[in-house]
């Protein structure tokens, strides 16, 4: 969505709410991974996961694009946006983890995907610093701590990150993060 | 550059048979890391502690293996294995997503299965392999139109390797001439036969994870 906003193409896109845990959800029609978001064309072709959705929507318009057309701030934005896509990962298996039964329950689990996380927001902070601009990388990266605000908030993931905190500030007040805030 | 490298991991596999395909294998040496064992260094190099990671000259790292793929593609000079622009491309990345798909929800059932008892849900491996299901049967529709290779194709190909590494009593040919088909053909390709998937165990809990070179001919 925020992609869809910051590419000005939000208004093509006809949203349908989908709850792929729904044991009769309809999302396998579209994706026989049984995720979300899936993006059907105008042609019925169907677009996943998040990455391929994004970088095609961004390629519907005028550059300068969200992804970089190659070079070093292609790579360096690709990586971010798999870094915050691998701290989303791991807070929605540790969530998952503490959603099961208790006695079906692994606290090593548990404490490996909260462990990833940590790094994760560790090596963002170690580059908020350099963070300019704004590419795929960055956007993902915004949505990945925003992610935590909302559903992992005694993390508190600000504490010891001052840049991380600063840029996450100043970066959510672009439109597309403020319209896209998570709600339950 | 150098790749942090697991022979059980259809995700290394990917970039491997890419670097085989397009003929990068003296430029890239593999480094092997064990991401599950107790002392291993994986998170040292790649915040999510996952491989494989590509370290590139400049002691920069890439991933994951879409990245790593993508990145490869863009340093040689042969034919390209991620298609520039238009369908073609929406294309293959779309399958390269099935291909990993069946990996993820593979992998999710195979960790499951792998917890103590008490500890285990069966349902929620009926749930994942019902998604590597669905996956297969997308697949065995497009099956007939698979040609060359490309990275879509790559990540399918090191998904079935996969299964029949990890799942063998899943008996996913069956219903699916068509994959089958593909797959006898695409597994004698020399990037494939020489990345078959093998099991490694780390020593000393994966302290002696970072030997490197060519795995195949170390363990012998």
């Amino acid at each position: 969505m925020a992609t869809a906003i910051e590419a000005g193409v939000v208004d093509e896109l006809e949203l349908e709410t989908t709850n792929p845990w729904d044991p009769d959800t309809d999302v396998t029609a579209q994706n026989p991974i049984g995720k979300i978001p899936a993006l059907t064309l105008p042609d019925g072709d169907v677009l996943f996961d998040s990455p391929v959705i994004c970088e095609y929507l961004d390629s519907l318009r005028d550059p300068p694009r969200l992804f970089p057309p190659d070079g070093a701030a292609r790579w360096r934005a690709l990586t971010r946006m798999a870094l915050a896509d691998g701290l989303m990962d791991a807070a929605i298996l540790r969530r998952r983890e503490l959603m099961r039964p208790a006695d079906e329950q692994s606290p090593w689990w548990v404490e490996r995907q909260l462990g990833i996380v940590n790094r994760a927001v560790d090596a963002m902070e170690e580059e908020a610093s350099t963070y300019d601009g704004m590419d795929i990388g960055l956007l993902t990266t915004a949505i990945s701590l925003s992610y935590l605000d909302f559903r992992v908030p005694d993390l508190a993931w600000q504490d010891g990150h001052p840049y991380l905190t600063a840029w996450h500030e100043r970066f959510s007040k672009r439109p597309s993060i403020q319209d896209t805030e998570p709600r339950e | 550059m150098k790749l942090r490298y697991n022979p059980t991991s259809p995700y290394v596999r990917k970039c491997v048979v890419m670097i085989e395909e397009v003929g990068l294998a003296d430029r890239v040496e593999r480094v092997m890391t064990h991401p599950w064992a107790e002392f291993t260094d994986a998170h040292t190099v790649n915040p999510l502690g996952k491989v494989p990671t590509l370290i590139r000259e400049d002691g920069s790292a890439l991933y994951d293996s879409a990245v790593i793929c993508e990145y490869l593609d863009t340093v040689h000079d042969g034919p390209k294995m991620f298609p520039a622009s238009g369908d073609i491309r929406w294309t293959a990345l779309r399958r390269q997503i099935l291909g990993d798909g069946i990996v993820d929800a593979g992998g999710d059932a195979l960790r499951e299965k792998r917890r103590v008892e008490h500890e285990r849900s069966p349902g929620w491996i009926v749930r994942q392999m019902n998604t590597v299901d669905r996956c297969l049967d997308e697949l065995e529709l497009e099956a007939s139109t698979f040609d060359g290779m490309n990275i879509g194709l790559i990540a399918i190909g090191s998904g079935l390797g996969f299964l029949d590494f990890r799942h063998p009593d899943h008996d996913w040919r069956a219903t699916r001439p068509n994959l089958t088909a593909w797959f006898a053909e695409t597994s004698l390709r020399p990037s494939f036969k020489s990345t078959e998937p093998w099991e490694w165990v780390p020593e000393d809990g994966g302290r002696m994870n970072t030997w490197t070179g060519w795995p195949r001919d170390a363990a012998t």
